[in-house]
């Protein structure tokens, strides 16, 4: 064991030129490279610090605006839906309006539906009626139906004489309608009948289809009428007896 | 048994010849080199760094903070100083698994040589930090007395350091020298283990404890001498 002080004059000069040369090569690179990371990691923190505070103010702005909108949005709501609730009621009032306007057209429409088919029901009814009678009546005892009410009429007409005669003598004519032509004969009994109770009076005979058959003698004001309108307003009150009981709508036969 | 490396001569330059010592540091001076300037070559700090540079950091950050823990004042010039000494011994004593390459620090000439480098170093480093009258009133402290004594522990401080590494380097090499002849199969393996072990020690004490005599050196009067001689160990 010995020092060869050749050889450690040597070392202590390469030692001096490795650590020059890691100092060149190692340590300044490294270090200058922490401390330039170092420095851009500072920065880039300042910068996300920067960032993260904009942020907060950000969101601080962002929920402010958040809850004014909420609260914007509860008046707003709160106001629509006043309007909604206003416009609901006028909507609805309207309709109810509506309604009863168009219930009442309606039920005026109904009435007269009901006027008209009664007006038809009671021309139909009283046709009916006379055409049956009047069949019947030639069927089982060949008679006709029209000459017996005008002989009917005849036979009426004595106890009513004094407010005929009374009538006549203001009146210039008389005037006899029925719903069918009387036949000649039955016209020549009651002209004759006529002619018993206001002499001079003349007299004649007309016909309408619209009249309820029977006969309608008018003598100045005076009218008397022998028709089956009547008899056919008491079908039709039967009828209306009937369905307003609750039946079927049906008309028994032999009721 | 050869001991010592320096006794080795491998070629002449110039009619100089050049022992193993020298050419054996040559070669761990140049493979630092070569492997500082390889990994630090393209080093800019918009990059991230590779696992290279980051090994290199890390071993650089170590030292440094090691450097700082003894010195928190401590400048640069310590860290080169001290850094230094750690990777080229250890660098040196981790090829001892390299066969037929005897580290330099094997040699007492070396150990020797970085040992006068410290005793060298310290004083400079005092002297630039404190002035030459400062540094020069740390060998009087706490009286005159201690001056002879003082001056005796620079000295013995720098031959303990050059003796204590030389012998562990050498004595592991000895060991695994000596067990290749009685059992050449195993236990070299283990030993030269054992060595790398050993040599790592021995870089981290010789650095930290220079690193000690300089920040010795380097503090203020007003702090003192810091760190104790008992650390000298």
């Amino acid at each position: 064991m010995s020092v060869d002080w050749v050889t450690v004059v040597a070392q202590i000069g390469n030692f001096l030129v490795l650590v020059w040369l890691l100092k060149r090569f190692l340590y300044k690179p490294i270090l200058n490279g922490i401390d330039a990371r170092e420095a851009e990691i500072a920065t880039q923190m300042g910068k996300a610090e920067v960032a993260q505070k904009k942020a907060a103010a950000a969101e601080a702005r962002f929920l402010e605006q958040k809850q004014k909108l909420l609260a914007d949005n509860s008046v707003n709501a709160e106001r629509v839906r006043e309007q909604a609730e206003q416009e609901k009621d006028a909507l609805l009032a309207a309709t109810r309006e509506k309604l009863e306007r168009e219930k009442q057209d309606w039920q005026a429409h109904l009435e007269a539906e009901r006027e008209r088919f009664i007006r038809e029901l009671h021309l139909a009814s009283a046709e009916t009626l006379y055409q049956l009678v009047r069949r019947a009546l030639r069927d089982l005892a060949d008679e006709d139906l029209e000459e017996h009410i005008a002989l009917n009429v005849i036979s009426k007409l004595k106890p009513m004489s004094q407010e005929l005669i009374s009538a006549a003598d203001h009146a210039e004519h008389a005037v006899v309608t029925t719903h069918a032509p009387l036949p000649e004969n039955t016209q020549a009994k009651m002209r004759a009948s006529l002619e018993r109770l206001a002499p001079g009076l003349p007299l004649s005979f007309t016909t309408d289809a619209r009249q309820a058959p029977g006969l309608i003698l008018r003598i100045g004001s005076v009218q008397v009428a022998w028709t089956v309108d009547s008899y056919t307003d008491e079908l039709i009150g039967l009828l209306a007896d009937r369905l307003a009981a609750g039946g079927s709508g049906r008309v028994n036969n032999h009721g | 048994m050869e001991l010592t490396p320096d006794e080795t001569t491998l070629f002449t330059i110039w009619n100089v010849g050049i022992n193993e010592t020298v050419a054996n540091t040559w070669i761990v001076i140049i493979l630092l080199t070569v492997a500082s300037i390889a990994i630090t070559r393209n080093l800019r700090p918009d990059v991230p760094p590779n696992r290279w540079r980051t090994t290199l950091e890390v071993i650089v950050t170590a030292i440094q903070s090691q450097i700082e823990e003894i010195s928190p004042r401590a400048s640069r010039h310590v860290l080169y100083f001290s850094g230094t000494l750690f990777l080229f011994i250890a660098f040196s004593n981790l090829l001892l698994v390299v066969p037929g390459f005897t580290p330099p620090t094997a040699s007492l000439s070396t150990t020797a040589a970085l040992a006068f480098s410290v005793l060298i170093a310290v004083p400079l480093f005092g002297i630039t930090r404190q002035g030459i009258g400062g540094y020069l009133k740390t060998y009087v402290q706490p009286s005159v007395i201690m001056l002879p004594f003082n001056i005796i522990s620079e000295f013995s401080r720098g031959i303990s350091l050059a003796i204590r590494l030389y012998g562990n380097v050498m004595s592991g090499a000895v060991i695994a020298g000596i067990l290749l002849g009685v059992a050449p199969f195993f236990f070299p393996v283990v030993m030269d283990v054992l060595g790398l072990l050993t040599g790592l020690i021995q870089a981290y004490i010789f650095a930290i404890l220079a690193t000690v005599y300089i920040s010795s050196a380097t503090a203020t009067a007003s702090a003192g001498r810091p760190l104790s001689k008992e650390k000298d160990k």
